[in-house]
């Protein structure tokens, strides 16, 4: 198990994943949706391994549209945008934006474009529950 | 005027909630960026004059974020976090439009070059004249 790390601009939410596949071996998707257009979001995720969002204090801002089950995660310092969660029946599951917090290892990859338009919400569901990534999402408290 | 050399094109953050207008010649000059802001929010920069932009609405939506010089001001909807246009630090008396963020680019033919923003100082030079008012 390796962990690849990252963070938005401010350092404000950092994110890691652990994984047993490299960089080289984690897929790389380019997300054409309107959201994902607009962030040139770039996303990675894997089943088997494990999403860490560590927030500070009211860091998080969370976006939700279209079919309204998935929250897109925006720091609330400096705009990037960060990750995604779903709810899944198995847990949250995530996919982080490899552009928005320079994971690890991706320099030099050629994403795949990726067109989900026409998914059901069960059938985009269950395709998150596959592909994305077991996640936690730890906003700390404000201490006074 | 048929013969208008810029045609003012809508555009926007995600949600809705901030939308703007920039008059944009048949040919654009654009510009990715590959500097640590740019390189985390995919930018790919149109640099207009002052005269070639306005908000159309949600100013008050607007965060602002800052970092370094903090010439530049860095915009975005507090709501969908998207950065539909800011202050540049290399144009600060003119705007950069996300091209991202067109409501279309139908029309539109973008020159795109790459900046080198991880050599700013060097480079900045490059840029100066896309913010300047015609005479």
């Amino acid at each position: 198990m390796t962990t690849l790390a990252g963070h938005c601009h401010c350092g404000a939410i950092r994110v890691s994943l652990d994984t047993a596949l490299t960089a080289a071996e984690l897929p790389l998707r380019a997300c054409q949706c309107t959201f994902c257009r607009r962030h040139n979001g770039l996303t990675t995720s894997d089943p088997a391994g494990h999403a860490h969002f560590e927030a500070a204090p009211g860091a998080v801002t969370r976006y939700r549209f279209g079919q309204g089950n998935t929250d897109f995660l925006v720091c609330a310092e400096c705009g990037v945008y960060v990750g995604a969660t779903t709810e899944t029946p198995e847990g949250l599951t995530a996919v982080i934006n490899v552009r928005g917090v320079d994971l690890d290892g991706f320099d030099g990859r050629t994403p795949e474009p990726m067109i989900y338009d026409d998914e059901a919400p069960a059938e985009r569901l269950a395709r998150r529950a596959a592909r994305w990534t077991p996640a936690v999402v730890v906003e700390a408290q404000p201490t006074s | 005027m048929s013969d208008a050399p810029f045609e003012w094109r809508g555009g926007g953050c995600h949600c809705g909630g901030v939308r703007f207008e920039v008059a944009l010649p048949a040919t654009v000059e654009a510009q990715t960026c590959n500097c640590s802001m740019c390189a985390k929010t995919g930018f790919v920069h149109v640099i207009v004059p002052e005269s070639r932009f306005r908000i159309v609405r949600g100013a008050e939506r607007l965060a602002e974020y800052t970092f370094n010089t903090r010439v530049a001001k860095h915009l975005f909807c507090a709501e969908c976090g998207v950065k539909a246009f800011y202050r540049p630090r290399s144009n600060p008396d003119g705007w950069s439009v996300n091209a991202r963020c067109l409501d279309s680019l139908d029309g539109v033919d973008l020159d795109l070059t790459a900046f080198d923003g991880q050599n700013w100082e060097a480079n900045a030079h490059e840029l100066s004249h896309l913010s300047r008012e015609p005479a």
